[in-house]
């Protein structure tokens, strides 16, 4: 694969991230689909199988991405997640799998009874407070 | 009996590109493949200028996936090309309007690197492509009588000046500056760097896939300054069967592997000598140097071409022979070698760097 992106834009309110390649190929990735798909080693353990399911990142929003080299993004999350390096090729194959890779997720999700949305319980900080709105 | 985007896929990897020998099922070349009921369209996008076989291409591709794809109802291949900017020296800065430079060098003067690179850039314009001229021979600048372009370049602000152009290409000389009929100037070393780093930078080039830069010949400090400056993709060397003897073209081979610059091959220049009379070809200095050389050093030997009175009088009354007699057996020479240089600048690393993205974040 040798596409490279030409333009990255930042939808903050739409919560997208929207990339263009230079095959002209444009894809607009929702942040919650790049947060679950992070390639970081804490997400992806290390191989098949060994992944650790995401859940709660419906809202996650995006607080900053970063130029690594000039073959990588380093997106860094409002959740505190930023070890993720999002390579040219891995995003373009975020964009081109998008649809097959996002129904995956769903049903991993319900297989292990688990939701989209945050639950403050589950939240690492605890830090939810009466702001989210769970009871 | 219907088929799918994968067995498209399958039977474009059985056809080999015959310029590139890679098969064309590459995501580089293989784009929308569309496939509504049996019909099937689809592009390939070459990273060469070829614009002379587009058509040629695409009826081949078709056969093949006619005879591949037993089901396919009407097929269409839209063939073209788009050369994108590759690699250089590591840390010198590209130039504006610039895809990738291609320099052109030898070991000593007057062994016909002005005359190979014109014909190389024509070459590649009668492809298609955006070609430039940059002469940067301070001791003989001789693209402006090879180009047949007389005058001084327009500014173009208080900066920049605008290229001159001919025979379809940009083209910008020190001799347009200087004058090439005077009295040759002395130059100092830093003199010329400046000096051509102007002409480098202070063109206005209008969005070239390819600068061809004639650079003054030799192996001492100003040829290497020149080396590091440029931002070079690859580099052509021309040589002679007797510079080979005198080893000038291996010291040339040697500059560019020092500053981290990429030999794309070598051109052997009057090689044989074609009788004006009969037209009878001789090797009168022996052959096979340039393939010895290129066997000693790894490179390619991207053609020869015959020492020919036409090509001077060509060359020197400013309609090089690419121009002057395009199909030629000469010229056919010239655009194979021209086409091999396109050939393996595309297979280059691509430069990353120039198509670095913009990062927008919007309230959107
Ligand atoms: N293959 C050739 N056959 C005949 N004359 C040639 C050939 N190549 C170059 N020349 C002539 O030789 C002279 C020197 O060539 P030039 O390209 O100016 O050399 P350089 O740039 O290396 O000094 C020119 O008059 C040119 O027309
Ligand atoms: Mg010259």
């Amino acid at each position: 694969m040798s596409e490279h992106p030409t333009e990255i834009k930042l939808h903050q309110q739409s919560h997208l991230l929207e990339i263009t390649f230079d095959d002209e190929a444009c894809y607009r990735l929702p942040y919650e689909y790049l947060r679950v798909y992070s390639p970081s080693a804490e997400v992806r353990g290390h191989g098949t199988g060994q992944e650790t399911l995401q859940t709660g990142k419906k809202n996650v929003g995006v607080v900053e991405v970063l130029p690594v080299g000039s073959y990588a993004l380093k997106i860094v999350f409002d959740d505190g997640h930023d070890s993720g390096l999002y390579t040219w090729e891995y995003l373009y194959a975020l964009g081109q799998n998008q649809v097959e890779w996002w129904l995956q997720y769903l049903d991993r999700l319900a297989a292990a009874g688990q939701r989209r949305e945050a639950d403050c319980e589950q939240e690492l900080t605890g830090g939810c407070g009466g702001g989210c709105g769970h009871a | 009996m219907s088929f799918n985007e994968a067995d498209v896929q399958a039977a474009l990897k059985n056809l080999i590109d015959p310029n590139t020998k890679k098969d064309f099922a590459n995501g580089k070349s293989l784009k929308n493949i569309v496939i509504s009921g049996n019909d099937l369209s689809l592009d390939i996008l070459l990273g060469y200028p070829a614009q002379s076989v587009w058509k040629e291409l695409s009826s081949l591709i078709e056969t093949h996936l006619k005879s591949a794809l037993p089901g396919a109802g009407k097929i269409s291949v839209n063939v073209s090309s788009k050369v994108v900017p590759h690699a250089v020296q590591q840390g010198v800065k590209l130039v504006d309007g610039v895809k990738n430079i291609i320099a052109v060098a030898s070991g000593k003067g007057g062994v016909g690197k002005s005359t190979t690179a014109v014909n190389i850039a024509l070459a590649l314009a009668a492809e298609g492509a955006r070609v430039g001229m940059l002469d940067a021979d301070i001791y003989g600048p001789s693209q402006p009588t090879m180009l047949g372009i007389d005058g001084q370049p327009e500014t173009d602000g208080a900066n920049f000046m605008k290229p001159m152009t001919n025979h379809g290409l940009q083209a910008m000389s020190i001799g347009f500056l200087i004058g090439t009929s005077d009295t040759p100037m002395i130059w100092r070393g830093p003199m010329v760097t400046q000096a051509l780093d102007q002409l480098l930078r202070q063109t206005r080039w209008d969005n070239l896939d390819y600068l061809i830069v004639d650079l003054p010949p030799g192996t001492g400090d100003i040829q290497l300054s020149l080396a590091q400056q440029v931002p070079v993709t690859g580099a052509v060397i021309v040589t002679t069967p007797q510079d080979i003897a005198l080893l000038d073209a291996r010291k040339g081979l040697k500059m560019f592997e020092k500053v981290g610059v990429k030999i794309v091959g070598i051109v052997e220049n009057m090689s044989t000598h074609i009788c004006s009379q009969c037209g009878h070809e001789e090797h009168i200095f022996g052959s096979g140097g340039g393939g010895k050389m290129c066997a000693d050093y790894n490179t390619e030997l991207l053609g020869n071409l015959p020492l020919d009175i036409h090509i001077r009088e060509q060359t020197d009354s400013g309609t090089p022979t690419v121009v002057a007699d395009p199909d030629g057996k000469v010229a056919k020479t010239y655009k194979q070698i021209a086409r091999r240089i396109a050939v393996k600048i595309a297979e280059m690393a691509q430069n990353h760097n120039a198509v670095f993205p913009k990062i927008v974040v919007q309230n959107t």
